[in-house]
């Protein structure tokens, strides 16, 4: 027995999760599983952003004000008569310059200060689309925003906006996935473990945590005008600090260390808020219970669990075979 | 209304919100420097103050200094047993601590959303009257805030500069493990000080109810506040606190009257920026000591 047979498992695990994805509208008993899937899609997204920050060593309480800068930078320029599946890039493109800039001056100082900074920004992001009501309509918001079309094919209901948010949200998963098997990934994940001794490497870690910062923040921008333009709606409500903290939680409750952890987080907690609604209040206590517990018990994540089971399994396997081969 | 007045009202407001605020940094900072916990929970405490007292003092009629006393020592408690359930367990893993008091915050702003209802409650004035100097009218409500909030930093400075367990606490935050090492005990100084940072932001709290309505939202703006004041102050930084506290709440006042809300948290953001960019270690803070 070898422990890289775990390998083709893995895959499988991750084509069978892929094809179940895919196979959703046709199994989904209505619209509402549907719609339930695209803000999985769009949460995955964001929390896999705010994972790729994690990954180099930083956390981001400002995470909701780059979804919020990118949402507005895409209705806006819509409304305008832009293309949407240009404008989606463009709100990326901006979230990733303002973080690049902002990353550039506080990252300088220790995480504490950089946390502070970032929560602090999100609140002037808020504030800025409350006052600023000639263009962005202050705090009823933009209503209308043009849906995304692709060649003439407009994604306007819920069963034609999935596919197109799962492709954005596998594509991000994948983009994840070789960033931390780059080179660049090693460097960000050595800055999180000991960052004087990756300094003292050769490394720049500074800039290894801008373009991490970067990287997280472009995302949320993305993922921040996809729902915009799928809710065609946005107003500054939209991405409060407690929509930052939700996806803290699905990061921290799913784990913090692979892609896997935001999946998994994303999985557990996106439903929950819907099972919920009718008591507003009681959700939140039930998040921030389980990001405590999770905190006390499981600090890395429920997808560390899955990982210990396998690593045990593997140790059991390896010691069987070395008895088998010492019996023989 | 003259110049005179309006430039007096914006003082005083400036003042008040401004002490306000350094009850809140003071509170925040001491529990960082003590615990290196970042508490973004504080303002809940901040909140379930005021909300204590409104019920006491507004709802039930309570004489005024019983309601003070019991809507603080209610807070104390609370912010007692969550020390002992969760920041306790994250004593100097600043990321994991920090994230436990989101957890916390969430869960004492719902619950008194579930509790207390999510209207605004009003607190009826403690205080009546003005005081008038030199034809200049000020409010008696908004100087007994100011007082009360000198007051609280004045003994809270005695307490610690010149106590045994002040003198304990300032130790723990230069290293706990050399003050364990004295015979400090370090386990009584954790959740005393934290304790006592609940206690300022329950103050705080209090001294609000009766200026601004009470509601189970109005904790998050004082945390942001006094994260801002930290930053700008020095984490750590008891002065720097004071300092950063009254700064902002005359920015906030100043723009707030001749320009607009919105334009003075824009205002204090670039000036954080300014201070990380020119002075990282804050006004007042002294560099950190690399471990």
């Amino acid at each position: 027995m070898n422990p890289s047979t775990t390998k083709p498992m893995s895959y499988a695990a991750v084509a069978v999760a892929v094809i179940l994805a895919v196979l959703l509208p046709w199994f989904a008993p209505n619209q509402f599983y549907i719609h339930l899937a695209t803000v999985g899609c769009i949460n995955l997204m964001l929390v896999l952003g705010l994972a790729i920050i994690a990954r180099a060593g930083q956390l981001s309480m400002g995470h909701g004000g780059f979804a919020l800068v990118g949402g507005y930078v895409s209705a806006l320029l819509s409304m305008k008569g832009w293309p949407p599946l240009l404008t989606l890039f463009i709100a990326g493109l901006t979230a990733a310059v303002i973080a690049a800039a902002l990353g550039w001056i506080i990252l300088r100082l220790r995480g504490v200060y950089f946390v502070l900074v970032a929560f602090a920004f999100s609140q002037i992001a808020v504030l800025l689309a409350l006052d600023m009501s000639s263009i962005t309509g202050g705090a009823n918001g933009l209503v209308g925003v043009p849906p995304i079309s692709i060649f003439g094919y407009v994604l306007r209901a819920k069963p034609q906006f999935y596919p197109f948010a799962l492709v954005c949200a596998l594509a991000t998963l994948l983009l994840t996935w070789l960033l931390y098997r780059s080179p660049l990934g090693t460097m960000m994940a050595a800055t999180a473990e000991n960052q004087r001794l990756t300094e003292s490497s050769g490394i720049d870690t500074h800039r290894v945590q801008v373009i991490a910062f970067t990287i997280g923040s472009g995302i949320a921008g993305f993922a921040g005008a996809l729902s915009t333009h799928y809710l065609r709606f946005i107003s500054p409500d939209s991405y409060t600090f407690w929509e930052s903290v939700s996806y803290l939680t699905m990061l921290v409750v799913g784990g913090r260390d692979g892609v896997l952890g935001p999946v998994v987080g994303v999985l557990v907690l996106t439903p929950l808020p819907e099972l919920l609604r009718s008591t507003e209040g009681l959700q939140h206590i039930i998040y921030g219970t389980m990001l405590v517990l999770c905190l006390m018990f499981v600090p890395n994540g429920l997808a560390s669990l899955v990982q210990t089971w396998r690593s045990r399994q593997r140790v059991a396997r390896t010691t069987t075979a070395v008895v088998a081969e010492e019996v023989t | 209304m003259s110049m005179d007045f309006i430039l007096a009202q914006t003082v005083v407001n400036g003042l008040m919100v401004g002490m306000i605020y350094v009850l809140m940094a003071i509170g925040f900072t001491m529990v960082f420097g003590i615990m290196r916990i970042v508490n973004f929970a504080h303002g809940e405490f901040y909140m379930i103050g005021a909300f204590l007292f409104a019920i006491l003092y507004g709802s039930n009629g309570m004489p005024f200094a019983v309601s003070v006393l019991l809507a603080i020592g209610a807070t104390a408690l609370l912010g007692l047993l969550m020390e002992r359930v969760v920041f306790r367990r994250f004593r100097g893993n600043e990321l994991n601590g920090m994230i436990a008091s989101v957890g916390v915050a969430l869960i004492l702003q719902n619950s008194a959303l579930l509790l207390w209802g999510s209207s605004a409650r009003t607190v009826p004035p403690v205080v009546s009257g003005v005081l008038s100097v030199g034809g200049i009218v000020f409010p008696w409500s908004r100087l007994v805030v100011i007082i009360g909030a000198i007051v609280a930093v004045v003994s809270l400075n005695l307490l610690i500069g010149h106590t045994r367990i002040g003198r304990a606490m300032r130790a723990v935050a230069q290293d706990s493990e050399i003050a364990q090492v004295q015979g400090i005990r370090v386990d009584v100084i954790f959740p005393a000080a934290f304790v006592l940072g609940v206690s300022l932001a329950a103050f705080a709290g209090v001294l609000m109810a009766p200026v601004l309505s009470v509601s189970p939202f109005i904790g998050l703006a004082p945390t942001l506040k006094a994260f801002v004041i930290v930053v700008i102050g020095g984490l750590g930084s008891v002065p720097g606190a004071v300092v950063g506290g009254l700064l902002i709440g005359l920015i906030e006042s100043f723009a707030g009257t001749f320009v607009s809300a919105s334009l003075s948290e824009i205002l204090q953001f670039l000036v954080v920026i300014g201070v990380v960019l020119l002075r990282p270690q804050g006004l007042l803070g002294r560099k950190e000591r690399e471990a």
